[in-house]
């Protein structure tokens, strides 16, 4: 759901290329400490959770016009590991032809990365008792943290005041200098745009939380009923890779 | 979805960029991609989107088809054009140019150039293990998309589509992508076992012995080094 979807040449080097070099060391890191056989095994279902985060991705949800990325969901079924390389290389191909610059394949892998690593890691500790609340708390988590992210990422290049709900209005007004006059007109811009969004019978920052609220909701309930499903037909599956057995 | 229709342009055009080697398109995109990303001036930048719409006409790739593709990184660039226009138009202007060029740009290369070949050009410096995670994304992404549809389709027959009974939906949704998921799991167990009878030891041999640079394969480079001298160089209209 945290996907960047930033065209090539609006974020500085700054951010993206610290980004890439970020993402290829942990990409080495990963595999210099994985299991040959292990990854043998493993590969041609990697593959196919690859393909589905990419479907998941590629496709807006009708509902609400975010898009799901079934990014815990992968952690959980092939393992953080393996899964930060899949993120890796969806959003490769994502960005070939236009979703997210290619540019910000760095940034968008170490956002999605840590929602997986969240994610996951969350699922180790909180499935093995209660795998409902496990996977809930996971997603919900795992997307917030990745989201936050984002806002952090969009907010360094563009200014936070711009990517953070805020009241108008609410400066001190007797100290308006020539910055200020440029935030405040800024500020009133960003309100115009956001004042667009249109969710149901809301509109505003109203729309834009409850669209993001309906998002993660979605990616968790979606999640979950795979993760349930599975833990039913293949329970030895999540047993390897999380060293526990559903009950 | 259009990887199917990107893959059919690139597998089927028979232009002397379809012809060119991978290497060769790589770094007329690579040098393309910098100038857009290095330029800030609204004229040269349209000269690169120029030269590009040039070269997807020398492709003989049916812009009007996949054009469409290089407008979604221009609208998701709207809002930073909207931020950037508070100070000159012009800025806003040039940060769509920017997202519509850099997009115009991945997207010749890859309907000039099979995946299979690209992924070949990755295997020279990415690790073996990502360029099979590529290359068995790619090969299941076409499989999951057609057994989505056969389920689709048999959902619809069995009435398991329901409107309006959201929760139904959602339950005969997700055990859609359950099956499906345990389909392409056993799936994947049969390919690891045909893999490892054909001697599967980590690594799938894809590296492609480069052919003989041709007088497309320079051309291609110089007009890629040309535009991007003529992007850093001073000069005015």
């Amino acid at each position: 759901m945290s996907h960047i979807h930033i065209p090539d040449g609006i974020l500085p080097f700054y951010l993206w290329v610290p980004a890439y070099l970020i993402t290829f060391f942990i990409i080495f890191l990963v595999i210099k400490r994985m299991d040959k056989e292990q990854v043998k095994r493993v590969l041609p279902f990697t593959g196919i959770a690859a393909a589905l985060m990419l479907i998941a991705m590629s496709v807006p949800l009708v509902i609400v016009p975010v898009h799901l990325s079934l990014a815990v969901l992968t952690g959980i079924l092939i393992g953080p590991k393996m899964a930060f390389l899949v993120v890796f290389v969806v959003s490769v191909i994502l960005a070939t032809f236009g979703h997210g610059g290619i540019t910000i394949v760095g940034i968008n892998t170490l956002v999605i990365g840590s929602e997986v690593l969240v994610g996951s890691t969350l699922f180790r500790f909180l499935g093995k008792k209660h795998l409902t609340t496990g996977v809930i708390i996971s997603v919900v988590v795992a997307v917030l943290v990745s989201m936050t992210m984002t806002i952090g990422i969009i907010g360094g290049a563009v200014g936070f005041e711009e990517v953070l709900p805020h009241t108008p209005h609410s400066h001190d007004e007797n100290n308006v200098g020539n910055h200020n006059q440029e935030t405040h007109q800024e500020r009133e811009h960003i309100d115009e745009v956001v004042e667009q969004v249109n969710y149901l019978v809301f509109s505003g920052w109203m729309a834009v939380i409850l669209i993001l609220v309906v998002g993660i909701a979605l990616e968790a309930v979606i999640s979950l009923l795979i993760v349930r499903f599975f833990s039913k037909v293949k329970p030895d599956l999540l047993d390897t890779i999380h060293g526990f057995v559903q009950s | 979805m259009h990887l199917a229709e990107i893959d059919h342009y690139a597998l089927n055009g028979s232009s002397m960029i379809h012809k060119a080697q991978t290497a060769s398109k790589a770094v007329l995109a690579v040098l393309l991609l910098s100038s857009i990303i290095i330029s800030q001036d609204i004229y040269r930048l349209l000269g690169v989107v120029l030269v590009l719409l040039g070269l997807f006409l020398v492709a003989r790739i049916p812009i009007w088809h996949i054009g469409h593709l290089a407008l979604y990184p221009a609208f998701f660039s709207i809002f930073f054009a909207i931020l950037t226009a508070q100070q000159s138009w012009v800025n806003g202007l040039v940060i769509m140019t920017k997202a519509v060029g850099a997009a115009l740009t991945m997207l010749l290369l890859i309907t000039t150039t099979p995946y299979v070949d690209l992924f070949a050009l990755f295997s020279l410096f990415m690790p073996s293990l990502l360029v099979d995670i590529f290359l068995m994304t790619y090969r299941s992404f076409f499989i999951l998309l057609d057994k989505i549809s056969q389920l689709i389709r048999s959902i619809r027959i069995k009435g398991g589509y329901t409107p309006w009974q959201v929760i139904k939906n959602f339950r005969t949704i997700s055990a859609m992508l359950g099956t499906l998921i345990i389909q392409s799991f056993e799936m994947s167990e049969r390919m690891y076992r045909i893999y490892e009878l054909r001697g599967y030891n980590g690594k799938i041999p894809i590296r492609k012995e480069p052919g003989n640079l041709t007088k497309i394969d320079f051309t291609m480079m110089a007009l890629g080094l040309i535009v991007l001298i003529g992007v850093v160089l001073p000069w005015e209209i």
